[in-house]
Protein backbone atom coordinates (compact mmCIF):
# COMPACT_ATOMS: atom_id res chain seq x y z
CA UNK A 1 0.00 0.00 0.00
CA UNK A 2 1.39 3.81 -1.63
CA UNK A 3 1.00 5.68 1.92
CA UNK A 4 0.43 9.47 0.96
CA UNK A 5 1.22 11.19 4.92
CA UNK A 6 -0.54 14.37 6.02
CA UNK A 7 1.94 15.56 9.22
CA UNK A 8 0.24 18.22 10.95
CA UNK A 9 2.29 20.56 13.69
CA UNK A 10 2.57 23.62 14.49
CA UNK A 11 6.52 23.12 15.38
CA UNK A 12 8.81 23.33 11.82
CA UNK A 13 10.85 21.26 13.99
CA UNK A 14 8.72 18.75 14.90
CA UNK A 15 7.62 18.03 11.28
CA UNK A 16 10.96 17.69 10.15
CA UNK A 17 12.02 14.54 12.79
CA UNK A 18 8.75 13.27 12.13
CA UNK A 19 9.28 13.27 8.22
CA UNK A 20 12.81 12.26 8.05
CA UNK A 21 11.65 9.30 10.65
CA UNK A 22 9.55 8.26 8.01
CA UNK A 23 12.14 8.50 5.43
CA UNK A 24 14.54 6.41 7.39
CA UNK A 25 11.50 3.77 7.58
CA UNK A 26 11.45 3.60 3.79
CA UNK A 27 8.46 6.01 2.75
CA UNK A 28 8.55 9.01 0.65
CA UNK A 29 5.41 10.63 -0.02
CA UNK A 30 4.60 13.79 2.72
CA UNK A 31 2.02 16.61 2.84
CA UNK A 32 2.56 18.70 5.66
CA UNK A 33 0.50 21.69 7.50
CA UNK A 34 0.58 23.70 10.58
CA UNK A 35 -2.59 23.71 11.98
CA UNK A 36 -5.99 21.83 12.22
CA UNK A 37 -7.24 24.34 9.28
CA UNK A 38 -4.42 24.00 7.43
CA UNK A 39 -5.06 20.23 6.98
CA UNK A 40 -8.63 19.71 6.69
CA UNK A 41 -8.00 22.34 3.29
CA UNK A 42 -5.23 20.16 2.25
CA UNK A 43 -7.27 16.96 2.72
CA UNK A 44 -9.96 18.79 1.11
CA UNK A 45 -7.86 19.35 -2.00
CA UNK A 46 -5.82 15.84 -1.71
CA UNK A 47 -7.75 12.81 -2.24
CA UNK A 48 -4.38 11.05 -2.15
CA UNK A 49 -3.72 11.19 1.74
CA UNK A 50 -4.10 8.18 3.23
CA UNK A 51 -2.08 8.23 7.02
CA UNK A 52 -2.42 11.22 8.96
CA UNK A 53 -0.04 11.88 12.17
CA UNK A 54 -0.98 15.01 14.28
CA UNK A 55 -0.13 17.42 17.06
CA UNK A 56 -2.64 18.15 19.96
CA UNK A 57 -1.63 21.32 20.70
CA UNK A 58 -2.09 23.67 17.72
CA UNK A 59 -3.25 27.13 17.30
CA UNK A 60 -6.52 27.63 15.06
CA UNK A 61 -8.06 24.45 15.04
CA UNK A 62 -6.09 21.91 17.66
CA UNK A 63 -5.58 18.36 16.93
CA UNK A 64 -8.45 17.20 18.76
CA UNK A 65 -10.77 19.22 16.82
CA UNK A 66 -9.17 18.28 13.28
CA UNK A 67 -9.83 14.43 14.19
CA UNK A 68 -13.58 15.57 15.22
CA UNK A 69 -13.91 17.20 12.02
CA UNK A 70 -11.97 13.99 10.35
CA UNK A 71 -14.14 11.70 11.90
CA UNK A 72 -17.26 13.59 10.83
CA UNK A 73 -16.94 14.42 7.27
CA UNK A 74 -17.91 10.79 5.50
CA UNK A 75 -15.49 11.96 2.45
CA UNK A 76 -12.29 11.26 5.05
CA UNK A 77 -13.51 9.38 7.62
CA UNK A 78 -11.91 6.29 7.30
CA UNK A 79 -8.46 7.97 6.75
CA UNK A 80 -6.26 6.69 9.97
CA UNK A 81 -4.92 9.21 12.40
CA UNK A 82 -2.21 9.02 14.53
CA UNK A 83 -1.88 11.56 17.31
CA UNK A 84 1.95 12.50 18.37
CA UNK A 85 1.81 15.26 21.18
CA UNK A 86 3.40 15.76 24.71
CA UNK A 87 0.04 15.60 26.41
CA UNK A 88 0.38 11.98 27.97
CA UNK A 89 -2.10 12.27 30.92
CA UNK A 90 -4.97 9.65 30.70
CA UNK A 91 -7.72 11.98 30.54
CA UNK A 92 -6.32 13.98 27.93
CA UNK A 93 -5.21 10.06 25.57
CA UNK A 94 -9.24 8.89 26.63
CA UNK A 95 -10.64 12.46 25.42
CA UNK A 96 -8.70 11.61 22.00
CA UNK A 97 -9.32 7.57 21.73
CA UNK A 98 -13.49 8.84 22.42
CA UNK A 99 -12.40 11.36 19.16
CA UNK A 100 -11.56 8.21 17.45
CA UNK A 101 -7.81 8.51 17.30
CA UNK A 102 -6.20 5.18 15.72
CA UNK A 103 -3.26 5.27 17.74
CA UNK A 104 -1.28 7.44 20.34
CA UNK A 105 1.91 8.09 20.57
CA UNK A 106 3.62 10.41 23.70
CA UNK A 107 6.31 12.75 22.83
CA UNK A 108 9.30 12.44 22.82
CA UNK A 109 8.79 9.51 20.30
CA UNK A 110 11.66 6.91 19.25
CA UNK A 111 11.58 5.52 15.73
CA UNK A 112 10.62 2.02 17.15
CA UNK A 113 7.21 3.53 18.45
CA UNK A 114 6.85 5.11 15.46
CA UNK A 115 7.29 2.46 13.47
CA UNK A 116 5.28 0.06 15.65
CA UNK A 117 2.08 2.25 15.91
CA UNK A 118 2.06 2.97 11.77
CA UNK A 119 2.12 -0.94 11.36
CA UNK A 120 -0.41 -1.64 14.03
CA UNK A 121 -2.66 0.91 12.72
CA UNK A 122 -2.59 -0.67 9.32
CA UNK A 123 -3.01 -4.16 10.24
CA UNK A 124 -6.07 -3.26 11.73
CA UNK A 125 -6.93 -1.23 8.62
CA UNK A 126 -6.38 -4.12 6.46
CA UNK B 1 -47.69 69.55 87.05
CA UNK B 2 -46.93 68.72 83.43
CA UNK B 3 -44.61 71.28 83.21
CA UNK B 4 -42.90 70.27 85.87
CA UNK B 5 -43.06 66.39 84.13
CA UNK B 6 -41.49 68.34 80.76
CA UNK B 7 -38.56 69.66 82.83
CA UNK B 8 -37.85 66.47 84.36
CA UNK B 9 -37.54 64.67 80.95
CA UNK B 10 -35.56 67.62 79.65
CA UNK B 11 -32.73 66.83 82.10
CA UNK B 12 -33.10 63.38 81.82
CA UNK B 13 -32.29 64.34 77.87
CA UNK B 14 -29.85 66.34 78.81
CA UNK B 15 -28.13 63.67 81.01
CA UNK B 16 -27.85 61.32 78.53
CA UNK B 17 -26.79 64.03 76.17
CA UNK B 18 -24.23 64.48 78.40
CA UNK B 19 -22.81 60.87 78.76
CA UNK B 20 -22.82 60.77 74.85
CA UNK B 21 -20.65 63.98 75.40
CA UNK B 22 -18.50 62.04 78.02
CA UNK B 23 -18.21 58.89 75.71
CA UNK B 24 -17.10 60.84 72.51
CA UNK B 25 -14.24 62.66 74.75
CA UNK B 26 -12.80 58.99 75.54
CA UNK B 27 -13.54 57.97 71.96
CA UNK B 28 -11.81 60.85 70.42
CA UNK B 29 -8.18 59.87 71.34
CA UNK B 30 -9.01 56.38 69.81
CA UNK B 31 -10.29 58.08 66.51
CA UNK B 32 -7.42 60.15 66.62
CA UNK B 33 -4.91 57.32 66.78
CA UNK B 34 -6.79 55.65 63.75
CA UNK B 35 -6.47 58.64 62.01
CA UNK B 36 -2.78 58.89 62.69
CA UNK B 37 -2.31 55.12 61.48
CA UNK B 38 -3.95 55.86 58.29
CA UNK B 39 -1.74 58.60 57.68
CA UNK B 40 1.33 56.41 58.12
CA UNK B 41 -0.46 53.76 56.22
CA UNK B 42 -0.76 55.82 53.03
CA UNK B 43 3.19 56.32 51.95
CA UNK B 44 2.99 52.47 52.86
CA UNK B 45 0.24 52.05 50.19
CA UNK B 46 2.05 54.55 48.06
CA UNK B 47 5.21 52.23 48.26
CA UNK B 48 3.41 49.19 47.42
CA UNK B 49 1.33 50.73 44.80
CA UNK B 50 5.17 52.12 43.08
CA UNK B 51 6.63 48.71 43.77
CA UNK B 52 3.78 46.49 41.96
CA UNK B 53 3.47 49.32 38.92
CA UNK B 54 7.94 48.93 38.53
CA UNK B 55 7.25 45.01 38.97
CA UNK B 56 4.45 44.76 36.66
CA UNK B 57 6.39 47.34 33.79
CA UNK B 58 9.20 44.93 33.96
CA UNK B 59 6.71 41.76 32.92
CA UNK B 60 6.17 42.42 29.45
CA UNK B 61 9.94 42.26 29.27
CA UNK B 62 10.68 39.34 30.68
CA UNK B 63 7.86 37.53 28.60
CA UNK B 64 9.17 39.33 25.68
CA UNK B 65 12.96 38.07 26.27
CA UNK B 66 11.05 34.39 27.10
CA UNK B 67 9.69 34.55 23.25
CA UNK B 68 12.80 35.61 22.02
CA UNK B 69 14.49 32.46 23.64
CA UNK B 70 12.26 30.06 21.70
CA UNK B 71 12.46 32.00 18.84
CA UNK B 72 16.41 31.97 18.83
CA UNK B 73 16.22 27.60 19.88
CA UNK B 74 13.85 27.24 16.94
CA UNK B 75 16.27 28.71 14.69
CA UNK B 76 19.21 27.15 15.91
CA UNK B 77 16.99 23.59 15.60
CA UNK B 78 16.33 24.30 12.41
CA UNK B 79 20.05 25.18 11.71
CA UNK B 80 20.97 21.59 13.35
CA UNK B 81 18.26 20.07 11.13
CA UNK B 82 19.57 21.38 8.32
CA UNK B 83 23.48 20.65 8.64
CA UNK B 84 22.06 16.93 9.77
CA UNK B 85 20.54 16.89 6.18
CA UNK B 86 23.73 18.17 4.54
CA UNK B 87 25.65 15.24 6.48
CA UNK B 88 22.96 12.59 6.06
CA UNK B 89 23.48 13.45 2.09
CA UNK B 90 27.30 13.40 2.42
CA UNK B 91 27.36 10.26 3.99
CA UNK B 92 24.69 8.60 1.31
CA UNK B 93 27.49 9.73 -1.16
CA UNK B 94 30.37 8.46 0.76
CA UNK B 95 28.33 4.98 0.61
CA UNK B 96 27.61 5.08 -2.58
CA UNK B 97 31.55 5.77 -3.39
CA UNK B 98 32.31 2.90 -1.47
CA UNK B 99 29.94 0.56 -2.38
CA UNK B 100 30.56 1.04 -6.14
CA UNK B 101 34.71 0.80 -5.00
CA UNK B 102 33.97 -2.56 -3.49
CA UNK B 103 32.03 -3.60 -6.62
CA UNK B 104 35.11 -2.82 -8.94
CA UNK B 105 37.54 -4.11 -6.69
CA UNK B 106 35.06 -7.55 -6.79
CA UNK B 107 35.32 -7.17 -10.51
CA UNK B 108 38.51 -6.54 -10.88
CA UNK B 109 39.45 -9.57 -8.61
CA UNK B 110 37.45 -11.96 -11.10
CA UNK B 111 38.82 -10.30 -14.31
CA UNK B 112 42.50 -11.33 -12.62
CA UNK B 113 41.50 -14.73 -11.57
CA UNK B 114 40.68 -15.08 -15.01
CA UNK B 115 43.76 -14.28 -16.41
CA UNK B 116 45.80 -15.86 -13.12
CA UNK B 117 43.81 -19.40 -14.59
CA UNK B 118 44.88 -18.78 -18.41
CA UNK B 119 48.22 -18.52 -17.37
CA UNK B 120 48.89 -21.23 -14.83
CA UNK B 121 51.62 -22.75 -16.31
CA UNK B 122 53.90 -18.94 -15.88
CA UNK B 123 55.94 -18.66 -13.02
CA UNK B 124 56.51 -15.34 -13.37
CA UNK B 125 53.01 -14.25 -13.73
CA UNK B 126 51.93 -16.93 -10.21
CA UNK B 127 54.68 -14.34 -8.15
CA UNK B 128 53.35 -11.54 -9.47
CA UNK B 129 49.56 -12.99 -8.30
CA UNK B 130 51.27 -13.67 -5.25
CA UNK B 131 52.37 -10.63 -4.71
CA UNK B 132 49.24 -8.41 -5.82
CA UNK B 133 47.11 -10.43 -3.01
CA UNK B 134 49.84 -9.72 -0.48
CA UNK B 135 49.20 -5.76 -1.32
CA UNK B 136 45.54 -5.71 -2.03
CA UNK B 137 44.29 -4.77 1.50
CA UNK B 138 41.20 -2.35 -0.41
CA UNK B 139 37.94 -4.57 0.48
CA UNK B 140 39.12 -5.58 3.86
CA UNK B 141 39.83 -1.56 4.20
CA UNK B 142 36.55 -0.54 2.71
CA UNK B 143 33.98 -3.15 4.47
CA UNK B 144 34.57 -1.79 8.03
CA UNK B 145 34.14 1.98 6.48
CA UNK B 146 30.56 0.80 5.43
CA UNK B 147 29.49 -0.06 8.96
CA UNK B 148 31.50 3.26 10.05
CA UNK B 149 28.65 5.13 7.92
CA UNK B 150 26.00 3.27 9.17
CA UNK B 151 26.79 3.45 12.75
CA UNK B 152 27.42 7.45 11.82
CA UNK B 153 23.93 7.60 10.06
CA UNK B 154 22.10 6.46 13.25
CA UNK B 155 24.33 8.64 15.81
CA UNK B 156 23.32 11.78 13.42
CA UNK B 157 19.83 10.23 13.20
CA UNK B 158 19.57 10.07 16.95
CA UNK B 159 20.45 13.75 16.99
CA UNK B 160 17.43 14.45 15.12
CA UNK B 161 15.51 12.85 17.85
CA UNK B 162 16.79 14.10 20.83
CA UNK B 163 15.63 17.72 18.78
CA UNK B 164 12.19 17.15 19.88
CA UNK B 165 13.22 18.83 22.94
CA UNK B 166 13.13 21.91 21.33
CA UNK B 167 9.25 21.71 20.71
CA UNK B 168 8.85 20.25 24.20
CA UNK B 169 10.84 23.12 25.66
CA UNK B 170 8.85 25.96 23.55
CA UNK B 171 5.49 24.35 25.17
CA UNK B 172 7.39 25.03 28.27
CA UNK B 173 8.34 28.33 27.84
CA UNK B 174 4.85 28.97 26.81
CA UNK B 175 3.21 27.91 30.00
CA UNK B 176 5.73 29.74 31.85
CA UNK B 177 4.71 33.32 29.71
CA UNK B 178 0.93 32.61 30.17
CA UNK B 179 1.23 32.10 34.07
CA UNK B 180 3.76 35.81 33.84
CA UNK B 181 0.74 37.26 31.85
CA UNK B 182 -1.68 36.26 34.62
CA UNK B 183 0.42 37.35 37.56
CA UNK B 184 0.54 40.49 35.74
CA UNK B 185 -3.09 40.86 34.83
CA UNK B 186 -3.74 40.46 38.90
CA UNK B 187 -1.13 42.87 39.56
CA UNK B 188 -2.56 45.24 36.79
CA UNK B 189 -5.76 45.15 38.34
CA UNK B 190 -4.74 45.89 42.04
CA UNK B 191 -2.73 48.87 40.53
CA UNK B 192 -5.86 50.28 39.06
CA UNK B 193 -7.82 49.74 42.25
CA UNK B 194 -5.24 52.14 43.87
CA UNK B 195 -5.18 54.80 41.46
CA UNK B 196 -6.84 55.20 38.52
CA UNK B 197 -4.32 57.27 36.67
CA UNK B 198 -1.58 54.21 36.57
CA UNK B 199 -4.31 53.07 33.61
CA UNK B 200 -1.99 54.57 30.66
CA UNK B 201 1.16 53.58 31.87
CA UNK B 202 0.06 50.27 31.96
CA UNK B 203 -1.26 50.18 29.24
CA UNK B 204 2.07 50.74 27.26
CA UNK B 205 3.48 47.61 29.50
CA UNK B 206 1.60 44.78 27.48
CA UNK B 207 2.91 41.69 26.35
CA UNK B 208 4.04 42.12 22.49
CA UNK B 209 4.10 38.04 22.47
CA UNK B 210 1.58 35.98 19.75
CA UNK B 211 -1.78 35.16 21.31
CA UNK B 212 -1.90 32.20 19.41
CA UNK B 213 0.67 30.27 21.26
CA UNK B 214 -0.76 26.92 22.47
CA UNK B 215 0.97 24.39 24.68
CA UNK B 216 0.77 21.58 26.92
CA UNK B 217 1.49 22.91 30.73
CA UNK B 218 2.40 19.68 31.23
CA UNK B 219 4.78 18.93 28.41
CA UNK B 220 8.07 17.26 29.88
CA UNK B 221 11.56 15.37 27.91
CA UNK B 222 11.83 12.23 29.47
CA UNK B 223 12.83 9.24 27.67
CA UNK B 224 10.84 7.04 30.78
CA UNK B 225 8.24 5.05 28.94
CA UNK B 226 5.65 5.36 31.26
CA UNK B 227 3.17 7.70 29.73
CA UNK B 228 3.26 6.01 26.18
CA UNK B 229 2.93 2.73 28.35
CA UNK B 230 -0.29 4.24 29.50
CA UNK B 231 -1.36 5.15 26.46
CA UNK B 232 -0.15 1.76 24.58
CA UNK B 233 -2.90 0.22 27.60
CA UNK B 234 -5.43 3.01 26.91
CA UNK B 235 -5.36 2.45 23.06
CA UNK B 236 -5.41 -1.82 23.35
CA UNK B 237 -8.65 -1.41 26.07
CA UNK B 238 -10.22 0.87 23.57
CA UNK B 239 -9.41 -1.22 20.78
CA UNK B 240 -11.08 -4.71 22.02
CA UNK B 241 -14.02 -2.51 23.35
CA UNK B 242 -14.71 -1.62 20.00
CA UNK B 243 -14.26 -5.37 18.45
CA UNK B 244 -16.47 -6.37 21.34
CA UNK B 245 -19.21 -3.87 20.59
CA UNK B 246 -18.57 -4.45 16.87
CA UNK B 247 -19.92 -8.40 16.85
CA UNK B 248 -22.60 -7.38 19.98
CA UNK B 249 -23.60 -5.01 17.19
CA UNK B 250 -23.71 -7.78 14.57
CA UNK B 251 -25.79 -10.84 16.78
CA UNK B 252 -28.15 -7.72 18.31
Amino acid sequence: MDLKFLIVDDSMTMRRIVINSLRNLGYGNFVEAGDGKEALDKLAVDSAINFIITDWNMPVVSGLELIKAIRSDPKVAHIPVLMVTTRGIKEDIIEALKAKVNNYIVKPFTPHILKEKIEQILAIAS
Amino acid sequence: MKKATNLSELFEKLDDLKSVFRYGEKLIPVIQGLVDFMRDTVPLLENINSSISESTSKIPKATNQIHNITSATELATTEILDIIDVISNDISTAEEAISSLIRIEKEKEEILLEIKNLTEDNLEVAALFERYARINKVNPVLSPLTELFEKIRNNVYNITLSLQVQDITAQQLAAVNHLIESVQEKLSSLVIDFEVTNVSVLDSTAIQVPLNTTFDPNARYSKSLDQQDTADALVKDHQCRTSQDEIDKLFS
